[in-house]
């Protein structure tokens, strides 16, 4: 039984950590808001107000635009690929038997990794003349599709991608492994015993199921491909030509290289915005699963 | 969310037993068909796994690709033998990457290990606070509170990264591992928050209320009965907080300078530009830099995965 308790008691717990957390994490949030409407260069205190000139500009600049071409190129990527194989993983490793366990945990490791690890690896399987992408397309004998993944401006993202993909692969299964086991056996043994096949058992039964769990995944997938920096830092620093840059590397770029830190700070206003988005879209979403599911 | 979940039978395993287990009166009832039957699952149950495997074997050339190349001295690699196994398991990568005179990350490691244990800790200590209160206690827009807290899971580092540099300049921190155990103790508040909440909420109250009438004061209740039972929360966190910590790059690549308050992913990454063609002292690099990780995925792998899945699901 709980009652309302005199503020003391709770606040005697909760005033030091809401401290720390208003300090280092809410107050620069809010800052970073104000410097987008001054041109701050990232020393000194000599800085002007200037309103939405910082929005204007970058609307304008054809950088920027890049920028979200290529971070709408990959979310578009992200929120299908790893999605599906991520799904398709889950679903064939499901249950107990030793294999899958062995199978599951194998998967699962490029989740500890870090992306900076993640991103030196994959360079070398790039490389042009040993990496391993490109001996085994000799060795099919398809010699013409060899090329420099990473320094060919039309391979440069998706080459990116697909290492990030490798490890949101084993993350999305994680989720979707967690989400299968509240999928309750009786069901989809009565849809067998109805006679269901199996596809029609995964499209009717399983995925509707799932459906709390795509949901979050989507939502992660999709924050995850807002702030990721890391990967495309340590493979491309967002080149060739800026093929690879993507929001969180333009938002990077421009404060700590140029120092245009009032500049950088509206990127960094607007990719919190599309966070934002995502989250209020991600709320709706789980506020409807739980009225179907209540 | 903290209570174990009802284990769920899995209803492949049980109907291929009943299809194809030594079950006579199974088989005689379906006439033959069950023959029929039993050959079109396993030849489905050989596709499965033949196509798991293959997929397993692409996922895994990275990391193949990596341990043996750590093992191979440069001329072995230049030699073109880069996805073979190493000949001679040389450990002079290892050396040189470690070597304060070369690759120096003993230091980079130890920095690593003085960021992330504070960092950890501190983080799980004020998150353990933050979700006794908001756990045990009702009050005024406890409700509100929370989810103020845990939003912050949500937000890009980012938005944060400009106003966070000039704070950290401002007060002196900056280029110190201070400034970075500071900000990783401040975002990790709010997944924190949230297990030790969820956690304590299901803690039973009456646990708490006999030990009111036993003349206990919160304080103690908190320490000595509260504190006690959290170790599995703590556990889960633990290992979720240390990965995250070790493996971040933005954090320390903003807020650090010096090679004296370098993190191990900076290092790394420094390593790579110094010895660009140096793929043996890459490898060797990674793979001692990914150790403390894949002590926590190989051992603790409940734990983390179970803190992985409760972060995504509530979140």
């Amino acid at each position: 039984m709980l009652r309302r308790h005199p503020w003391i008691l709770p606040a005697s717990f909760l005033l030091l950590p809401l401290l720390v957390y208003f300090t280092f994490v809410i107050l620069p949030t809010l800052n970073s808001l104000y410097y987008s409407f001054t041109d701050w260069v990232g020393y000194g205190t000599d800085y002007q107000f200037i309103g939405l000139a910082n929005f204007e500009k970058i609307f304008s600049d054809r950088l920027f635009s890049n920028a979200i071409r290529n971070t709408a190129i990959w979310l578009g990527l992200a929120m299908t690929v790893p999605t599906l194989l991520g799904l398709a993983l889950a679903l064939g490793l499901q249950g107990k038997r030793t294999i899958n366990t062995v199978y599951k945990s194998l998967f699962y490791l490029p989740i500890c990794l870090s992306p900076v690890i993640i991103g030196i690896i994959w360079v070398w399987l790039y490389s042009p003349k040993l990496g391993i992408v490109n001996l085994f397309l000799r060795g099919l004998g398809l010699d013409q599709l060899a090329t420099a993944w990473l320094a060919n401006p039309n391979t440069a993202l998706f080459a990116v991608f697909i290492a990030w993909a490798w490890q949101q692969t084993g993350l999305n299964m994680v989720i979707f492994l967690a989400g299968l086991t509240s999928v309750p056996a009786p069901l989809v043994e009565a849809a067998k015993v109805d006679g269901a096949n199996t596809w029609q058992t995964l499209r009717k039964v399983i995925i509707p199921m799932l459906r709390p769990s795509t949901v979050v995944v989507l939502a992660l997938t999709a924050i995850n491909s807002l702030k990721s920096f890391e990967i495309i830092w340590v493979m491309t620093r967002g080149g060739p030509f800026n093929k690879s840059d993507t929001l969180a590397v333009f938002m990077y770029s421009e404060s700590f290289r140029k120092f245009k830190m009032g500049y950088g700070s509206s990127a960094a206003v607007i990719l919190f915005a599309m966070t934002l988005i995502i989250i209020f879209l991600y709320f709706r979403q789980t506020a409807r699963a739980d009225e179907l599911y209540d | 969310m903290t209570e174990r979940e009802p284990p769920t039978p899995n209803p492949s395993p049980k109907m291929r037993e009943g299809l194809q287990g030594p079950n006579p009166v199974f088989a005689k009832s379906k006439r033959g068909e069950s023959d029929q039957g039993n050959w079109a699952r396993r030849l489905g149950e050989a596709l499965r796994y033949g196509a798991l495997t293959i997929v397993l074997i692409l996922f895994m050339v990275p990391v193949y690709g990596a341990i043996v190349t750590a093992f191979k001295t440069q001329a072995e690699v230049s030699a073109g033998g880069y996805w073979t196994i190493p000949r001679s398991f040389a450990s002079e990568n290892f050396a040189r990457v470690m070597d304060p005179d070369a690759g120096n990350l003993g230091l980079y490691l130890g920095n690593s290990l003085l960021l992330t244990i504070p960092a950890s800790l501190l983080s799980i200590g004020l998150g353990t606070l933050a979700g006794y209160g908001l756990g045990k206690y009702r009050f005024r827009g406890d409700g509100l509170l929370f989810v103020f807290i845990v939003a912050g899971m949500f937000l890009p580092p980012q938005i944060a990264l400009i106003p966070v540099f000039r704070l950290m300049n401002d007060i002196g921190l900056y280029d110190t591992l201070w400034a970075v155990i500071i900000i990783h103790t401040a975002f990790g508040i709010p997944i924190c928050t949230l297990v030790m909440r969820n956690f304590f909420q299901v803690v039973p109250n009456a646990l708490r209320e006999a030990a009111l009438i036993d003349g206990a004061n919160e304080y103690s209740i908190f320490l000595r009965i509260m504190l006690p039972l959290t170790l599995p929360a703590l556990a889960v966190l633990a290992t979720l907080q240390f990965t995250w910590i070790w493996n971040d790059f933005l954090w320390p690549f903003i807020l650090t300078q010096r090679a004296e308050s370098r993190t191990i992913m900076v290092g790394i990454l420094n390593l790579t530009g110094q010895y660009t063609v140096d793929w043996g002292g890459q490898a060797a690099a990674s793979l001692i830099g990914s150790l403390p990780t894949l002590f926590i995925f190989i051992f603790f792998q409940r734990y983390f995965i179970k803190g992985l899945t409760l972060g995504a699901v509530k979140g």
